[in-house]
């Protein structure tokens, strides 16, 4: 096999790879390296001017018009648990204090914001397939932190409160569910006993009008949204665009406008 | 693997298997045209080493040209329907870039205008030429606009001026190809001696062909690029 075959095998699996790829970054640089092979084809074949100008076009100036384009038209996908307050879609509109955030975080990257509403299990695991960029929809921090997710730093601060019905028996749990089911619950008259963040305590109690016991548990704890393991760079821009939103007083403001 | 995930690899695999075919059809690279040494003997009567450029220049002047004006109505295409378009906002322009990415563009930035002016002029010796050397050259305006946002660099290297020199550089490009035809030569005479081959003051017209060509395709691409960032269009 001589060096020719070789670089077109290598081309057929680098067209391949930049095809299947689902961050268009990594698609972009699938493209850039597929034209310097391309060039070296053409400077093989003794063609040396098509290889240069291949490479000047292809690997240098198409790479950067794609990636100054997406860093225009890109969109910060997030993959939310529906939480009134934090995070609720109502008649097809977004509102609540994390997507204010959100929305401040976007457009300090220019991005769109394009939020996907899930369970809450699915929130994590499409972080970890790569289809969002951020799980959002209140997320405690927890100190058994996943190895492959990255919490950013806190942007509310929140407490454990555990809530029960007068008749409830036997320990509290803490709730992993929907908090729409829950709500549901308690409308029906079940008897529940749960460890809830704040959030989802204010909008149960919001949403029904029997007596609760609330209890608050030691300690203070806060929401934090999720990236992906390798997206260091990703949580460096959502923390330092939180940091400066906090030392502003935006993060107060938006807090009184959504949870007071 | 399910059958959306495959369907990228079976349209590759169509097209490598096309590609394939034709290339054992036809060979690639084992030996030269039989008419290579015509070419060679052509490129060597206008004092040109590299015979690319020989013929694209010099047999093939015309061709060259409209493709300039091709490029040239692309530019200004560009450059009209994208003023119908709403500016974006700014909000773009205001990213923090890392200072890896600033420190190496400051370093790589000088080396690439180098490299591409040094195309451009060599464009008869050497592989290379007007259209290459621009592209390589407009590459470095857009690794500062990576690093410095396009607002910045097209402030920076005064981008009204920029379209005076654009379309100057085509008004000589069509007088320098109209010249001996003024002049009551036929359209292809070259007016500048072919001097000695290899020097770099060699090969007639090529050489200023290739700058002008060379400032041409440097400016429009930065055109191109810049509008399309500014008018947050369809790309």
């Amino acid at each position: 096999m001589n060096g020719v075959t070789a670089l077109l095998i290598l081309l057929v699996l680098v067209a391949g790879f930049a095809l299947v790829q689902r961050r268009r970054l990594f698609a972009i640089l699938g493209m850039s390296v597929f034209s310097l092979l391309l060039s070296a084809v053409f400077l093989l074949a003794s063609a040396p001017d098509v290889a240069i100008t291949e490479a000047a076009i292809g690997a240098a100036l198409g790479t950067f018009v794609y990636v100054l384009a997406i860093r225009k038209t890109g969109r910060l996908m997030v993959a939310a648990n529906d939480v009134p307050g934090l995070l609720h879609e109502e008649t097809g509109v977004l509102s609540g204090f994390e997507v204010d955030v959100l929305r401040r975080v976007a457009a300090a990257s220019g991005l769109e914001l394009v939020v996907g509403l899930m369970s809450r299990d699915e929130v994590e695991d499409a972080v970890r397939r790569g289809e969002a960029d951020v799980a959002a929809g209140g997320i405690v921090e927890s100190p058994d932190a996943q190895p492959d997710l990255l919490a950013t730093e806190p942007h509310l601060a929140t407490a454990q409160f555990t809530v029960r019905t007068p008749s409830a028996q036997g320990p509290s749990a803490i709730f992993r569910g929907e908090v729409g089911d829950l709500i549901d619950a308690v409308r029906g008259g079940d008897e529940v006993a749960v460890d809830l963040d704040l959030a989802r305590l204010l909008a149960l109690s919001r949403a029904t009008p029997r007596q609760l016991e609330v209890a608050r548990r030691d300690g203070t704890a806060g929401y934090v949204f999720l990236v992906a393991g390798e997206r260091g760079d990703l949580l460096q821009r959502v923390n330092a665009e939180i940091d400066r939103m906090r030392r502003a007083g935006e993060l107060d403001e938006i807090a009184r406008r959504h949870l007071s | 693997m399910t059958w959306r995930r495959a369907m990228p690899w079976a349209a590759v695999a169509v097209v490598a298997a096309f590609c394939g075919l034709v290339l054992s059809q036809f060979g690639l690279g084992q030996e030269r045209a039989s008419d290579a040494e015509l070419w060679m003997r052509a490129a060597a009567s206008l004092g040109a080493r590299n015979v690319v450029s020989a013929i694209i220049l010099g047999v093939r002047l015309l061709d060259t040209l409209v493709e300039v004006i091709v490029f040239t109505v692309a530019v200004l295409g560009v450059r009209y329907f994208l003023k119908i378009q709403e500016e974006s906002t700014k909000a773009g322009e205001e990213i923090p870039e890392s200072p890896l990415v600033a420190a190496s563009s400051a370093i790589l930035l000088p080396g690439i205008l180098m490299l591409g002016a040094y195309v451009t002029v060599c464009g008869h010796l050497s592989p290379g030429g007007g259209f290459s050397g621009g592209a390589i050259a407009a590459s470095a305006l857009l690794l500062a606009a990576a690093s410095l946002g396009a607002e910045r660099v097209s402030a920076r290297f005064a981008e009204s001026r920029f379209e005076r020199v654009e379309w100057g550089a085509l008004a000589i490009l069509l007088l320098v190809t109209l010249a001996p035809a003024l002049l009551g030569r036929a359209v292809t005479t070259d007016l500048l001696p072919a001097g000695v081959r290899g020097n770099l003051a060699s090969g007639g017209t090529i050489l200023p062909y290739n700058v002008l060509i060379s400032v041409k395709v440097f400016l429009g691409s930065w055109v191109i690029v810049h509008h399309f960032l500014r008018h947050r269009g369809e790309i």
